[in-house]
């Protein structure tokens, strides 16, 4: 009984305060002006600059070969 | 292969059709929460973006549109919160409620402001609810969460409001 009775209230409240803020906010225009795709591939195109994983993957396992043997380092710059 | 299998492989021709078969719903959906046009293109642009960065998460035989829209929810609840009005809630009374049009400006000022002060989940759940009227389930749908969670959170946004509203000395009714 309680709970219809919460439920009665909840949607007296939802109702009295409903109409003031559709009068206070106004109704917005939901239709899309323009096509948005060119601002989508601009964004596109501008993130994909970085680095790809597989580099930095290489920088990594390079790092840790150079680590557990260090001496590698030494024949790596011979080679250089 | 269909449409958002090659979607999901990272096909830009094929996302390229899905921006524009679903961009207006996504703007749509997006001016509705955060009610500026011009903040609404560029969240949607962000969602898009995401949307694609996202591809491989997206499982081919799921629902495109609603799985952007919540991309696109999360979005606009981030902008709320990052966008919420510094000032106070003027607590001076209000007059009486006249039919005088300054006071009356000033009665909708007062609830806007009590408004965007929402915090920004309980704000999303109210404008979808009671200023756009949408279904429960589809609100849900696109926060993420339960029916009994958006009544309640828009049940605690009333409540805060009128909290608000009575301190300032505006009656909604």
């Amino acid at each position: 009984m309680k709970g219809h009775e919460d439920k009665h209230m909840t949607e007296h409240d939802d109702r009295e305060i409903r109409d003031p803020l559709k009068q206070s906010i106004p109704p917005v225009n939901t239709e899309l002006r323009r096509d948005l795709w060119p601002d989508v591939l601009r964004k596109l195109d501008a993130r994909q600059v970085g680095v790809p994983w597989y580099d930095w993957a290489l920088v990594g396992s390079s790092a840790a070969v150079f680590l557990a043997f260090p001496r590698l380092v030494l024949l790596f710059a011979y080679h250089l | 292969m269909d449409l958002l299998q090659r979607f999901a492989h990272g096909e830009i021709d094929a996302f390229e059709t899905l921006v524009r078969q679903f961009q207006g719903d996504i703007y749509a959906w997006t001016v509705r929460i955060v009610r500026d046009p011009a903040v609404a293109e560029d969240l949607t642009v962000e969602t898009l973006w995401r949307v694609y960065r996202a591809r491989h998460r997206f499982r081919p035989d799921g629902n495109f549109g609603a799985w952007a829209r919540r991309i696109a929810t999360n979005l606009a609840i981030d902008h709320l919160r990052r966008n919420r009005p510094e000032q106070s809630f003027l607590a001076e009374p209000a007059e009486a409620a006249r039919p005088d049009p300054v006071v009356q400006r000033e009665i909708h000022e007062k609830i806007q402001q009590a408004f965007r002060r929402l915090p920004a989940k309980l704000q999303v759940a109210a404008t979808l609810a009671l200023i756009e009227e949408l279904p429960y389930d589809e609100i849900a749908s696109a926060l993420g969460t339960s029916v009994g969670a958006v009544k309640l959170r828009v049940f605690r946004a009333v409540r805060i409001l009128r909290k608000r509203l009575s301190h300032a000395g505006v009656s909604p009714e």
